[in-house]
């Protein structure tokens, strides 16, 4: 076994206080979510941003988000066995956890954004199949119940080692096209959509598989390390240069994907294609996209990741795993948002914006979107969920393995 | 009624008849008794032939962001009004991505929504390429306290596909004035012109006059290049025309 465990402590201390007060507080954050849910569910979705023209917002993207974010768990378990990526074999338990947790949350994070909730069941009710949502919602569900069958049987202690890691094998076999299928589906509730210039292109399934697969990786580094600070678990060092050059690789994949998209629209030059293009680009209203996705979190994470110097300080891969999430999440609003702001048909008066209120104009050319603070509490209570439920499963599975002979 | 021979309702707009009064709009936001700020149906400045001809471009920008403005550069200046509502499509996008099927297209074609069945997720106006979709965002506002037009719940296949007073959290369009159509009569904006540019009927009556205009009088439909295959055709201003 390459894991090294240097403390003998079963719960250290370190889980005690400061863990209680980090869980009081995101149950804090919790509750406010809840109380802001409950406060649009009496004013409706007009407690939101969102409005006709870009009728779309913080939901969906932080819900393609927690999709992307449960990737780094199966992946990671499943290269372990299926590539054989020793190093990454301490950390698939973790992986797992945190997937189930993100796909358990990104389910979640489908129903503040439906205006009418309690008609959720209809979904399995009245499925019509040539809806990608309704396939995405079914992947979703085999994904979670997938997750939480691997955790089982991971720390399933009287199972016998031979026999489990046989079924393992073959679960990480069966994982691995799950996990890609999960996040090329999400990928196609976009990259379908003919009205969306910006959304159809093939290159919709590679990169949210990418860009699933780089942040998926970053939450599990981040797991890994807080559990490396606060549990005082010991994990090789080839287990973190792995991390490090699983994200790199991430990185440039997927700008090289989002760059062959640029070059594409840009060289055809097609007026409907460009509209959305150059709001992203720098000059456009935008803009801030673009940086936060091509400099904060990506030349400069790379860079981190790459220069061996650099790549072999903890804090500095904590510091890279942050700034991927950041340049992640703007591709995400870019995408959602950047699809929307400009309606294909853009003739005078534009289009009508559902709502009315004295001095605002009732239609709109380009799409206007402000996220309200109900949105921005329901989504920062899900994230506080997410951190919940991933400490509280980390405390109750121990997920990262223990060499405990040596203690 | 449905056993007769299948309808296949379609509607003409000509533009060269069109002279952009909204009246249209506001008969249909008045049959329909559309909430402030809901416009199912609205009356854009287009260039000829913008957005239907082969080498036009949906995206070209007009001359100025107001509408009765003239597209182009003085003198090579040109106007045509294009009202635009739901296109009800042969292959309506928003049908196939409606994940409950409250969207759904009836076998004459007309597209409805299911007010009871909409769980409100908008993925059918992400979908729309015409942007015709209003959804229930709060509590409907009406600028007066009694409901105009229809003024009763209209159902087909025991579907409530319309309802004056409309729930919260759905969405709502154009419903081709399906309360009106089923017992013979034309949609509201197709009787309120005041100058004929729209004609309503039957697609497959070869002998009615919508028919016949789709035929031969070069109509084109909005976005074609998307396949969509609107039922809503119209008459561009610079047509050849044959009549």
């Amino acid at each position: 076994m390459a894991t090294r465990v240097e403390t003998p402590a079963l719960r250290p201390a370190a889980f005690g206080r400061v863990g209680n007060g980090v869980i009081a507080a995101l149950g804090l954050l919790v509750l406010w979510g809840i109380a802001a849910w409950i406060y649009q569910l009496t004013q409706g979705l007009i407690a939101t941003g969102m409005r006709d023209v870009v009728s779309w917002g913080l939901y969906i993207f932080s819900f393609a988000f927690f999709v992307g974010l449960s990737a780094g768990g199966l992946i990671m378990a499943s290269a372990a066995e299926v590539f054989g990526v020793k190093s990454l074999r301490p950390l698939s338990r973790l992986g797992v956890l945190t997937a189930a947790a993100c796909v358990l949350v990104a389910a979640m994070t489908i129903i503040p954004d439906l205006g009418n909730p309690q008609r959720v069941w209809e979904l399995f009710r009245y499925p019509n199949w040539s809806s990608p949502l309704v396939w995405d919602i079914l992947i979703i569900i085999v994904y979670f119940a997938f997750a939480v069958a691997d955790l089982t049987i991971m720390s399933r202690r009287t199972m016998e080692p031979s026999k489990r890691a046989k079924v393992l094998r073959v679960m990480a076999y069966a994982g691995l096209p799950t996990a890609v299928l999960l996040h090329s589906i999400t990928a196609w509730i976009f990259g379908l959509q003919i009205s969306r210039p910006w959304w159809n292109t093939a290159l919709m399934a590679p990169l949210f598989v990418t860009s699933a697969i780089l942040s998926g990786t970053a939450v599990v580094a981040l797991a890994a390390l807080a559990a490396h600070r606060f549990d005082r678990i010991r994990l090789p060092q080839e287990t973190w240069t792995a991390l490090a050059g699983l994200m790199a690789v991430a990185i440039a994949v997927d700008l090289f994907l989002v760059a062959s998209d640029y070059i594409t629209i840009l060289w055809g030059n097609v007026p409907r294609e460009r509209a959305a293009l150059d709001i992203i680009l720098p000059g456009g209203s935008w803009q801030a996209l673009f940086w936060l996705e091509w400099i904060v979190g990506g030349l400069v994470p790379f860079v981190l990741l790459v220069v061996p110097r650099l790549r072999r300080r903890l804090d500095l891969l904590a510091l890279a795993s942050v700034l991927v999430l950041v340049g992640v999440y703007a591709f995400r609003i870019e995408l959602v948002v950047g699809g929307m702001l400009r309606p294909l048909l853009r003739l005078a008066p534009g289009n009508a914006l559902g709502s009315y209120k004295l001095g605002q104009t009732v239609f709109q050319f380009d799409g206007v979107y402000h996220p309200t603070w109900v949105e921005y509490a329901i989504v920062t209570g899900l994230v506080a969920f997410l951190s919940l439920l991933i400490l509280v499963g980390y405390r109750w599975l121990r997920p990262v393995e223990r060499d405990e002979s040596a203690a | 009624m449905a056993a007769e021979t299948t309808k296949k309702w379609g509607m003409v707009i000509d533009q060269n008849r069109c002279i952009g009064c909204w009246t249209c709009a506001v008969g249909c936001k008045e049959i329909n008794n559309e909430p402030l700020g809901f416009w199912w149906n609205r009356i854009l400045t287009a260039a000829p032939g913008e957005t239907t001809g082969e080498s036009s471009e949906a995206l070209a920008n007009p001359a100025s962001d107001n509408i009765d403005v003239p597209h182009g550069t003085f003198p090579d200046v040109e106007m045509a009004y294009m009202p635009v509502a739901c296109q009800h499509c042969t292959d309506a996008p928003c049908v196939k991505v409606c994940p409950v099927g409250a969207t759904f297209r009836r076998d004459d074609g007309t597209v409805l929504v299911d007010y009871e069945r909409c769980i409100g997720c908008r993925y059918c106006m992400a979908a729309c390429p015409y942007g015709i979709r209003v959804f229930n965002w709060g509590d409907a506002q009406q600028p007066v306290d009694f409901t105009v037009g229809y003024g009763k719940d209209y159902r087909t296949d025991g579907r409530l596909v319309f309802t004056p007073d409309r729930p919260r959290g759905v969405v709502e369009k154009c419903t081709l004035c399906v309360e009106r159509i089923d017992v013979g009569e034309q949609p509201f904006c197709v009787e309120v012109c005041p100058v004929g540019a729209r004609v309503f009927g039957d697609l497959n009556d070869t002998e009615s006059e919508v028919a016949q205009l789709v035929d031969d009088g070069g109509a084109t439909q909005l976005l074609p290049d998307l396949g969509t295959d609107p039922r809503i055709f119209y008459l561009p201003v610079d047509r050849e025309r044959s009549v």
